[in-house]
C-alpha cells in the first residue's frame, strides 16, 4: 500500500522540486483611444520591467491594441511615458509587439494561451511553453465583475479566462502562473480561476475602481495606474538584476490601501504549497529569466574529437548504403504505383483555345435564343 | 380604324420614346468616359454577386483556361461567361458593352410597356377596381423607368442585375399575354442567374392562370401550378447541366447561390444584412442567416393568398421587399420595383405618406454617397455613418411598400363597402 | 394608424398584422355604426394566411433552429483514449533482442550458454519495462527474415575465445552494435551446470550497457499520465534526480531542429567566418548520423559591435546566465516551424572565472543552456584579422556537437551505434506518452467543457492517434516504433490543438436570451398572437354553431 503512494507522490515531489526552465510573460492592454494612454504605458512598463530582467523578446508576447506613439494628440511623437519626468522613453527603439491593434481581440487572447492557433502563424507569436515554463500574465484595461473589456466591442469573462487557463494546465503548458491584473474590480476577474499553481493578484476588489496614479500635463492624460505604479517602484527598486532575492511575498507586502487607494487582491489556494509556497517564490522566478547554465570542465570539451566525427562519417555512411538498400529492396517487392497526389500549382494563363470560347458563347447564346423562340412559336 | 390609328401612333411615340432613352444613354457613356467606371465601383449600384468589374475578372480568367470561381471573386452565373466572352473586350472596345445593355434596357422597357397596356393592374379577372379608368397607359409607365435616374445609373453602371430585371418583367409581360412557356422560361432564366426571382413563381403561376382562363374549359389551379412548376425545373435543370457543361464541375453553385445563401463576402451595401452580419456573433451566424432567408421568403404565400385577386400587385410588392431585404440588394432592384408601381396609378389618391416617402428616399439617395464617402475615403466617419443611411433608405422603401398594399387593399374594401368611399378609417 | 392594411413594408416583419387587419374586421367609421359582420371567405382566408406562417415557421424555422444552434460534438472514444493515457491500453514493454553470435561453438553448448545468460538477465534485471531477450543469431530454427533484419536487434554479442589466463573481456564495437566477448575457453558451462561465470559475466556487462536506458525509460514512464498500477516497477529517487536534470536539459522532441550559429563580436573584426567549411568538416558528419532521428536546418548570423548583457571580464557562474543579451541580439527563434538551436561564439576579451574548479577555471571558455543552445567564447584573433578561419573554428564546432547531442538527450555512455539506437528508443516512448498524455487531457477537456465544439476532424486525429499508437506499441523497440510515435503525437497535437474549439467557450443563457429576445419578438409576438387570436374565433364559431343545434 505505501509502494503505490509513494510512487504517486514521486512525480509530483519532482515536479515541486523541479526548476523550471524558461520563462514567458504575456502583456496585454485592452483599451484603445487616446484617453487611455495610461493602459498601454502600464503595459509597455512591464514588457520594460521584464525584458530587462532577462526574458527574451521571443519569449515575451505583448498585446497593444493602439499605438499611443504614434497618435496625432501625441505632444511627444514616438514616445510613450509613464511618469511625468518622462525619464524613460518606453517606446525606445528596440520593441517588438506581437499583436496589434484590431488583432487584440479575446478570439485571439484565448487562442494565445491554448496555443489553437493556424498553421500560419508564426513562432514568435505563439506561446510556446511547456511543463518547465513560468509564465508572467499581465493584463489592465476597463474591466467590471468578472469581465475584462476588450477594445470597445467585446470582453472576457472571467469564466472564459479560467477555462483557458484550465485547458492549459491540462496540456501542461505551464509550470507556475503568476497572474497579475490592474483594472477596475479586478479581483473579479481570478476569482473563477480552478487550475493549480496559480498565484493571482489584483488592483482592486468588486466594486471598487482602480485609480491612476498621476496626469503629464504636457501628455495630457494620466500616464499610469496606481496598481502598476506601485508594483513598477518595487519591482525598479528591489530587484535591481536578476541575482535578486527578493520574493513574491515581499512585493505582496507592499501593497497598502494608502498607496493603491484600492484593497489590492491575493490568491493563493491554486498553488501548490499554499501562501508559504506562494509567497516564497521568487520575484525573479516570473519577471526575469534565469538560465541554469551548465560549464564545461576541460574534460568535457574533448568528449567530440575528430575519432568520433571519422567514427560518425562511417556510421553515417552505413546507415545510408543500408537505407539505399532497403529502399532497393521495397522497390522490388512493390510495384504499387506512386499515388498522383493533387498539388495545387499556378497555372500559366493562356487564351489558347479564344476560338472554342466563342463558339461555345455563340451556342449558348443561340440555344438560350432557339429555347425562347421554340416556346414562343409553341404558344402561339 | 380610329383604334389602329391610335395603337399607330402609340407605337411611333414608343419608338420615339426608346430612341431618345437609348441616345442619352450612350451620350452618357461617351460624354463622360471616366462615367461608366465610377458607378460600376459604387456599392449602391454593383454588389458582390453582380458587380460588372467582377464580371471581367472572371472572364478574364474564363478566357485564359482558368476556373472563374478559382480567387473567389467572381459570384454570378457561369453562362454569362461564354455570352460576354463573344463581345470584344469591354476595356478596348466598350462601346459593345454600353449597346448590349441599352439594349437590354430597352427590352426591359418594352416588357413594361406591354404590362402597363395589359392593364391588369387596374383590372384582373377577379377583380376590378372602381378607379380603373385612371391609369398611365405603357408610354408613360415605360418612360418613367427608362428616364428613372435609378435605372439610368444602373444602365452606366453596368451590374448584371439588368439581365434578371428584363427576365423578370418579360415573366410577366409573358405570363400577361398568355404565353405559359415562355413566361416560365423568363423566371427560370431570372432564378438561374438571381437566384431569389423563384420566389415569384406562385403569384406568376396565379397571374398566367387568370390571363389564360377561359369561363368554357375551366382548368384546374393545381394543374396548371405542376406545369408551371415542372417548366421551371426542366429549364433550370437545362441551365444548371449547361453551366456544369460549361465548367466542369458543381463547385458553380456554392460560388454563385452559396455566396448569397451564405453572405460570405461581406462588402457593404444598400441593404441590412451586411451590417448585421459583421457584428453578430459566430456561434449565432448560421441560425440568424437561415432567419433571414426565412423572413424573405415567408412573405410569399401569405401576400399569394391575401391578394389572391391581383396577382400583378402580389408580384410588385414582393420585388418591393425583396429590394428592401435581399442579402445583396442594390439600386438596380429598386428600380425593378418602382417600374412596377406606375401601374397602379389608380390607388395612387389613396397613398397616403407620398410626401414622406419621397423626401426619405431622396434623403437616403443623397447621404448615402456622402456618408460613405466620409466612411471609406475620408476616415472621419465609421460604418455606422453608412449603415444608418441604409436604414433611412430601407425605411423609405418599406414605406412605398407598405403605403401601396394599403392603398391596394383600401380598394378592395371599397369594392365591398361602397358606401365608405372617401371616408377615413380608424381601428376598432 | 389604420389596422386595415397588411404592413408589409414595415421591417420588422409581422405576420400576425396580417391576421388582425383585414378590411372588413376593424374598421368604424365615425358615426359610431357597427360594422358589417365578416364575411365568412374573409375568414377563411385569414386563417390560410396565419397557417401559411406557422408553415414555415415549424417545418423550416425550427429544423433551422436547431441544425444551426446546436454545439457539434463529435463523438470521441473517451474510455479508449482515458485508458491510453492511464496506461491499460498499452503495457510499456520494450523487448529488447540481443543476439548471441557464439562463433564456432557447438549447437548444444551455445544453447545452454543462451539459457543460463538469459537466467542470469532475468535475475539481474528487476525492471520490468525493460525486457532483454537473448536468442542465437543464425539459429536454424529462427525464421530467416527475422535474423536477417538487423533492426530488430538491438545488440549482438559476438563471442571469441580468448586467452585462457586471463578472465573475460569486453568491448563495444565502434561502428556497429556489437559486443565484442572474449572469453578463457574453459569458462564455457558445462551441459547441466546451474550457473556459469561467463553467462553471469554476459548478463552484468549487458545490464550496465543498458542501464542509463533503463533508468530514462523508467523516469518517462514515472514522470508520465500513467496510473502506478500499470506502470513497471520504478527507480530509486537519486537516478530520477539525476535523470531528471538531464531530461529537463534535453529540448523537447522534434522531427525538425533549426540550428542557428552566430558569430557576435565585441568591435568591428573579424567580421566574416569560414562556418560553412567548419560545419561541414566538425559537425555535418553527427548531424548525417543523427538523419535517422532528426532533420536539421541551419542558418548563421554575423553581428558586429555587439556587447554581452554582462561587461565584467571575469565572468562568474551569476553572471553566465545573463551573459546573453536578449533584448538586442538577434536571436529571433521564428525562422521556420521548427524549434530553434542556438550556438553562439561570443569574440571578446572575457573569460569565464569560477571558483570552486580551479583547474576548469583558465581553459573552460564555454557553456551550455538548457533547452536553449550554447555559447563559447573565443579570443580575439592576432593582428586584428578580419577573418575566422576554419581551423580556429574547430574547438567551438566541436563543442557545439556534443552539446547538440547533449541537447537531443542522446544518452552519455556505450558505443556511438547503441547511444543512437538507445535514443531512438528513448523518444519514441517519449512520444508514446505524450500523445497518450494529449488524448487523456483531450478527454478530460471533452468532459470538462461541454460547450466547446468538436469537429469531426478532431474525432479523425483521435482515431489516427490511436491507430498509429497502437502500431507503435506492438513494435516497441523496434525500428518502426519511433515512427508511429512521431506520427501519433502529431496527430494528438492536432486534434487537441484544432483551431475551431475556441469559438464559443463561455456565453451563458442570459446571453442567449439578449440575442435573442430583440430580434425574434417583433417576429415571435404577432406569430403567436395571430394564432391565438384565431384559436379564439374558431371556439367562438364552434360554440355558435352548438348554439344554433
Amino acid at each position: 500500500m505505501k509502494l503505490p503512494l509513494a510512487l504517486l507522490l514521486a512525480p509530483l515531489l519532482t515536479l515541486v522540486a523541479g526548476l523550471h526552465t524558461s520563462n514567458w510573460a504575456v502583456l496585454v492592454g485592452t483599451s484603445r483611444f487616446w484617453f487611455n494612454y495610461r493602459h498601454l504605458a502600464n503595459v509597455l512598463s512591464m514588457y520594460r520591467t521584464v525584458k530587462r530582467l532577462g526574458i527574451p523578446d521571443s519569449q515575451i508576447i505583448l498585446m497593444l491594441p493602439d499605438d499611443m506613439a504614434c497618435n496625432p494628440r501625441n505632444a511627444f511623437p514616438g514616445t510613450v511615458y509613464s511618469n511625468s519626468d518622462r525619464a524613460v522613453d518606453l517606446y525606445g527603439d528596440n520593441i517588438e509587439v506581437d499583436y496589434r491593434g484590431y488583432e487584440v481581440t479575446v478570439e485571439n487572447f484565448i487562442r494565445l494561451l491554448t496555443d489553437r492557433v493556424g498553421e500560419e502563424m508564426p513562432r514568435s507569436k505563439r506561446l510556446l511553453t511547456d511543463d518547465r515554463s513560468n509564465i508572467f500574465v499581465y493584463m489592465t484595461g476597463h474591466g467590471g465583475n468578472e469581465f475584462l473589456k476588450f477594445q470597445d466591442a467585446e470582453e472576457i469573462g472571467a469564466p472564459d479566462l479560467a477555462d483557458a487557463f484550465e485547458q492549459m494546465w491540462e496540456k501542461k503548458r505551464y509550470h507556475e502562473i503568476l497572474f497579475m491584473i490592474d483594472t477596475c474590480q479586478a479581483n473579479t476577474m481570478y476569482s473563477k480561476l480552478y487550475s493549480p499553481n496559480i498565484i493571482a493578484t489584483g488592483s482592486s476588489e468588486l466594486d471598487q475602481s482602480s485609480y491612476s496614479h498621476h496626469a503629464d500635463n504636457d501628455v495630457g492624460v494620466a500616464v499610469i495606474d496606481r496598481y502598476t505604479y506601485y508594483n513598477l517602484e518595487f519591482l525598479e527598486s528591489e530587484v535591481r538584476d536578476t541575482s535578486s532575492k527578493k520574493t513574491i511575498g515581499d512585493l505582496f507586502d507592499s501593497y497598502s490601501y494608502e498607496k493603491i487607494h484600492s484593497h489590492a487582491g491575493v490568491r493563493y489556494d491554486l498553488f501548490k504549497g499554499g501562501a508559504d509556497a506562494a509567497r516564497s517564490r521568487l520575484l525573479t522566478d516570473f519577471f526575469g529569466n534565469v538560465q541554469n547554465v551548465e560549464i564545461d570542465g576541460t574534460r568535457n570539451t574533448t568528449m567530440i574529437d575528430d575519432e568520433l566525427i571519422s567514427l560518425s562519417k562511417t556510421i553515417a555512411r552505413l546507415s545510408e548504403l543500408a537505407r539505399e538498400e532497403e529502399l532497393a529492396a521495397a522497390k522490388n517487392n512493390s510495384d504499387a504505383k506512386p499515388v498522383p497526389r493533387k498539388v495545387q500549382v499556378t497555372k500559366p494563363l493562356s487564351d489558347d483555345n479564344w476560338f472554342t470560347k466563342k463558339l461555345v458563347g455563340a451556342t449558348a447564346l443561340a440555344g438560350c435564343v432557339a429555347l425562347w423562340g421554340l416556346g414562343s412559336y409553341l404558344e402561339i | 380604324m380610329t383604334k389602329d390609328k391610335m395603337s399607330f401612333q402609340a407605337t411611333a411615340g414608343t419608338a420615339g420614346l426608346f430612341v431618345v432613352a437609348a441616345a442619352l444613354r450612350l451620350l452618357l457613356f461617351t460624354a463622360f468616359p471616366g462615367l461608366p467606371n465610377l458607378l460600376t465601383g459604387r456599392v449602391e449600384i454593383s454588389t458582390p454577386v453582380t458587380s460588372f468589374k467582377r464580371l471581367q475578372e472572371g472572364l478574364f480568367l474564363y478566357n485564359h483556361n482558368v476556373n472563374p470561381y478559382d480567387g473567389g471573386v467572381y459570384h454570378q452565373a457561369p453562362l454569362l461567361l461564354p455570352l460576354f466572352s463573344l463581345l470584344p473586350d469591354p476595356s478596348t472596345y466598350p462601346i459593345f458593352t454600353y449597346i448590349l445593355y441599352t439594349l437590354v434596357d430597352l427590352l426591359s422597357a418594352n416588357a413594361l410597356y406591354k404590362i402597363a397596356e395589359s392593364g391588369e393592374g387596374g383590372a384582373s379577372r377577379l377583380y376590378s377596381s372602381p378607379r380603373k379608368e385612371k391609369r398611365w397607359n405603357g408610354y408613360v409607365v415605360a418612360a418613367l423607368f427608362l428616364f428613372n435616374p435609378f435605372t439610368i445609373a444602373t444602365c452606366i453602371g453596368r451590374p448584371t442585375s439588368v439581365f434578371t430585371t428584363c427576365a423578370i418583367l418579360h415573366a410577366v409581360a409573358k405570363a400577361l399575354s398568355g404565353n405559359i412557356f415562355t413566361s416560365m422560361l423568363s423566371l427560370s432564366f431570372a432564378t438561374y442567374l438571381s437566384m431569389y426571382p423563384l420566389l415569384l413563381l406562385p403569384p406568376m403561376v396565379i397571374l398566367a392562370y387568370d390571363r389564360t382562363y377561359n369561363p368554357k374549359v375551366p382548368k384546374s389551379l393545381a394543374q396548371l401550378a405542376g406545369m408551371c412548376t415542372l417548366a421551371v425545373s426542366a429549364s433550370l435543370a437545362l441551365l444548371f447541366l449547361s453551366s456544369y457543361a460549361l465548367t466542369g464541375s458543381w463547385e458553380f453553385l456554392s460560388s454563385t447561390y452559396g455566396i448569397q445563401l451564405t453572405l460570405t463576402d461581406l462588402t457593404p451595401n444598400a441593404g441590412l444584412w451586411w451590417y448585421f452580419f459583421t457584428e453578430m456573433f459566430d456561434s449565432f451566424r448560421s441560425f440568424f442567416l437561415g432567419v433571414f432567408w426565412l423572413h424573405l421568403s415567408s412573405y410569399t404565400p401569405a401576400l399569394t393568398i391575401r391578394l389572391r385577386q391581383q396577382p400583378l400587385a402580389v408580384i410588385t410588392l414582393l420585388l418591393g421587399i425583396f429590394a428592401i431585404f435581399k442579402p445583396y440588394p442594390s439600386i438596380a432592384d429598386t428600380s425593378l420595383f418602382l417600374s412596377l408601381v406606375p401601374c397602379f396609378r389608380h390607388v395612387f389618391p389613396l397613398l397616403r405618406y407620398s410626401f414622406v416617402t419621397a423626401s426619405v428616399v431622396l434623403y437616403g439617395t443623397f447621404l448615402g454617397p456622402a456618408f460613405y464617402h466620409l466612411w471609406i475615403y475620408a476616415g472621419s466617419g465609421n460604418a455606422n455613418f453608412f449603415y444608418a443611411i441604409t436604414l433611412v433608405w430601407s425605411l423609405g422603401l418599406s414605406l412605398i411598400v407598405s403605403d401601396l398594399a394599403f392603398a391596394v387593399l383600401r380598394d378592395e374594401w371599397e369594392v365591398e363597402r361602397p358606401e365608405m368611399r372617401g371616408k377615413e378609417i380608424r381601428q376598432i | 394608424m389604420s389596422a386595415d392594411i397588411k404592413n408589409d413594408g414595415d421591417p420588422k416583419p409581422s405576420s400576425a398584422e396580417a391576421t388582425v387587419s383585414l378590411p372588413a374586421t376593424g374598421i368604424a367609421i365615425v358615426e359610431r355604426k357597427e360594422p358589417p359582420p365578416e364575411k365568412e371567405s374573409d375568414t377563411r382566408r385569414r386563417s390560410w394566411i396565419v397557417l401559411s406562417f406557422w408553415l414555415i415557421a415549424v417545418f423550416i424555422g425550427l429544423p433551422i433552429w436547431w441544425n444551426t444552434t446546436t454545439i457539434y460534438r463529435a463523438n470521441l472514444p473517451l474510455t479508449q483514449m482515458t485508458d491510453w493515457a492511464d496506461g491499460k491500453a498499452c503495457e510499456p514493454v520494450f523487448p529488447l533482442r540481443i543476439a548471441l553470435d557464439v562463433g564456432s561453438l557447438p549447437e548444444q553448448e551455445a544453447q545452454n550458454l543462451l539459457r543460463l545468460t538469459q537466467h542470469a538477465l532475468d535475475d539481474l534485471n528487476d525492471f520490468s519495462g525493460h525486457h532483454l531477450r537473448l536468442q542465437l543469431a543464425q539459429a536454424p530454427t529462427e525464421a530467416t527474415t527475422q535474423v536477417r533484419d538487423d533492426s530488430n536487434v538491438a545488440l549482438t554479442i559476438r563471442l571469441a575465445p580468448g586467452d585462457a589466463a586471463h578472465t573475460a573481456s569486453s568491448s563495444l564495437h565502434p561502428h556497429l552494435p556489437i559486443l565484442d566477448v572474449q572469453y578463457p575457453p574453459n569458462s564455457l558451462p558445462t551441459a547441466n551446470s546451474p550457473s556459469s561465470g561467463l553467462a553471469t559475466y554476459i548478463a552484468t556487462q549487458l545490464g550496465s550497457t543498458f542501464a542509463e536506458e533503463q533508468n530514462i525509460i523508467s523516469y518517462l514512464l514515472e514522470t508520465s499520465s500513467i496510473t502506478p498500477e500499470h506502470r513497471p516497477k520504478g527507480i530509486s529517487q537519486e537516478v530520477v534526480d539525476t535523470v531528471s536534470k538531464r531530461m529537463t536539459r534535453s529540448l523537447k522532441y522534434s522531427q525538425t531542429y533549426h540550428l542557428t550559429f552566430s558569430l557576435f563580436t565585441n568591435g568591428p573584426v573579424p567580421s566574416s567566418w569560414d562556418i560553412e567549411a567548419a560545419i561541414d568538416e566538425y559537425m555535418k558528419p553527427v548531424l548525417d548520423m543523427l538523419k535517422t532521428i532528426h532533420d536539421f536546418t541551419i542558418d548563421t548570423q554575423v553581428q558586429l559591435y555587439a556587447s554581452p548583457g554582462v561587461q565584467s571580464h571575469v565572468l562568474g557562474k551569476e553572471d553566465l546566465s545573463s551573459f546573453i543579451n536578449a533584448a538586442e541580439w538577434p536571436l529571433s527563434p521564428s525562422i521556420g516551424g521548427a524549434p530553434t538551436v542556438n550556438f553562439i561564439v561570443y569574440i571578446g576579451n572575457q573569460t569565464i572565472g569560477v571558483p570552486s574548479e580551479t583547474d576548469a577555471a583558465e581553459t573552460s571558455q564555454s557553456w551550455m543552456i538548457p533547452q536553449w543552445g550554447s555559447v563559447y567564447l573565443l579570443a580575439p584573433p592576432p593582428a586584428e584579422a578580419a577573418h575566422v578561419s576554419s581551423e580556429t573554428l574547430k574547438q567551438p564546432i566541436l563543442t557545439f556537437t556534443s552539446h547538440l547531442l547533449t541537447l537531443l538527450g542522446t544518452p552519455q555512455s556505450g558505443s556511438v551505434p547503441l547511444r543512437l539506437s538507445t535514443l531512438a528508443r528513448i523518444r519514441s516512448a517519449d512520444l508514446l506518452l505524450r500523445a497518450s498524455s494529449s488524448l487523456g487531457s483531450l478527454a478530460r477537456l471533452t468532459l470538462a467543457l461541454p460547450s466547446i465544439s468538436i469537429p469531426s476532424n478532431v474525432a479523425n486525429g483521435v482515431v489516427k492517434t490511436i491507430h498509429h499508437l497502437e502500431l507503435a506499441c506492438a513494435s516497441l523497440g523496434g525500428a518502426k516504433s519511433l515512427e508511429h510515435a512521431r506520427i501519433a503525437e502529431h496527430e494528438a497535437e492536432r486534434a487537441f490543438f484544432e483551431k475551431s474549439m475556441v469559438g464559443q467557450l463561455y456565453f451563458p443563457d442570459e446571453h442567449k436570451i439578449a440575442v435573442y429576445l430583440p430580434l425574434l419578438g417583433p417576429i415571435g409576438v404577432p406569430l403567436v398572437m395571430g394564432l391565438l387570436n384565431e384559436i379564439k374565433a374558431w371556439k367562438t364559431r364552434r360554440s355558435q354553431k352548438l348554439k344554433a343545434a
